[in-house]
């Protein structure tokens, strides 16, 4: 059995009560919980799931409920986070999975990490456009055509090396959003961004940066 | 596995699945440049839970951490790590190694003796 396999067997089996996990054949899983349908996932450990992987996994297991990108580092490209949510497979890391079947909504499941801060961008007013690249890298239009790409850092406190890693990783970005609402940039993260050329921002001051047209 | 109440297991070898001590273990036997940096463990992977190995790794940026960075991607291969790097200015200015409650590598990899 695959690795990744293996940690999400144990992972689920610990996180959730009642079920039984079930390897099904190469990466994919089945978990059965009382009084509900089972649920396949399929846990990749890719470090980069494009719209190639996503089809063959599809192909593989038609009846795949849920693609669990197991890796921390996975990165979805937008092609494939646009074929999995309209065909009504969730997506995502672990953790989003195991969210997921606590809901009960399996099937429209996101990437957790990112799930609320790319709402708050769907929702917003200023935006006209709305390009998703990557699950952490999006493209936005406001109103008075400006446009900006736009980093999402989910790290706690994102440091200067979270931040070029990102860059190198992703490209350019005019703004480094650290999401994650517990945590703040470190100054040396702050200086990192200046020195590459954009700004690390935490919600409030994105809103501002969007309500101004930037 | 752990108690009547938590999810059943077919068919999955959990000997597969390393301890938090025997990551650490690994990990310092399989990275020489660690030993130019501090590394510690932090995170639910400590209390035999989570999705992931948290690893934080301390030092200065340039030619040994990127190194380090391709040594622990070639022994994370098969392991779901997840790796913070920071300055020691960041360490500082966060708390991160107190608050977050980080383990040394090192006392994790004496205690799997």
């Amino acid at each position: 059995m695959n690795w990744q396999v293996n940690y999400a067997i144990e992972n689920i089996s610990q996180g959730l009560r009642n079920v039984t996990v079930e390897h099904v054949r190469d990466d994919a899983i089945r978990i059965v919980m009382p009084s509900k349908p089972d649920v396949i996932a399929v846990i990749s450990a890719a470090y980069k799931i494009g719209i190639i992987e996503v089809v063959r996994y599809h192909e593989d297991f038609p009846n795949m409920d849920f693609l669990c990108g197991y890796r921390k580092l996975c990165i979805w490209e937008g092609e494939a986070i646009k074929y999995v949510e309209d065909k009504k497979i969730g997506w995502g890391s672990s953790g989003t999975l195991i969210s997921a079947i606590l809901k009960d909504e399996v099937n429209t499941a996101a990437h957790k990490d990112f799930y609320f801060a790319y709402r708050l961008i769907e929702q917003n007013r200023f935006i006209t456009e709305l390009d998703r690249e990557f699950d952490r890298v999006f493209r936005v239009t406001l109103t008075n055509g400006n446009t900006l790409r736009v980093g999402m850092i989910m790290e706690y406190e994102p440091t200067a090396d979270a931040i070029r890693t990102f860059w190198e990783t992703f490209g350019p970005v005019d703004i480094a959003w650290n999401i994650n609402p517990n945590g703040n940039p470190t100054q040396n993260a702050i200086e990192a961004g200046k020195d590459l050329g954009c700004m690390v921002v935490k919600w409030d001051e994105l809103k501002e940066l969007l309500r101004n047209r930037f | 596995m752990h108690g009547g109440e938590m999810g059943r297991i077919k068919g999955v070898t959990t000997k597969q699945v390393l301890t938090a001590c025997e990551v650490a273990d690994y990990l310092l036997k399989s990275c020489d440049s660690l030993c130019e940096f501090e590394s510690f463990m932090f995170g639910s992977s400590l209390l035999g839970i989570g999705c992931d190995f948290d690893i934080l790794i301390v030092g200065p940026a340039g030619e040994p951490l990127s190194r380090l960075k391709a040594e622990l991607r070639q022994a994370g291969d098969e392991l779901p790590l997840d790796v913070l790097y920071m300055l020691p200015d960041e360490v500082k200015e966060t708390k991160f190694v107190t608050s977050r409650i980080c383990i040394p590598l090192t006392q994790l990899a004496a205690s799997e003796d």
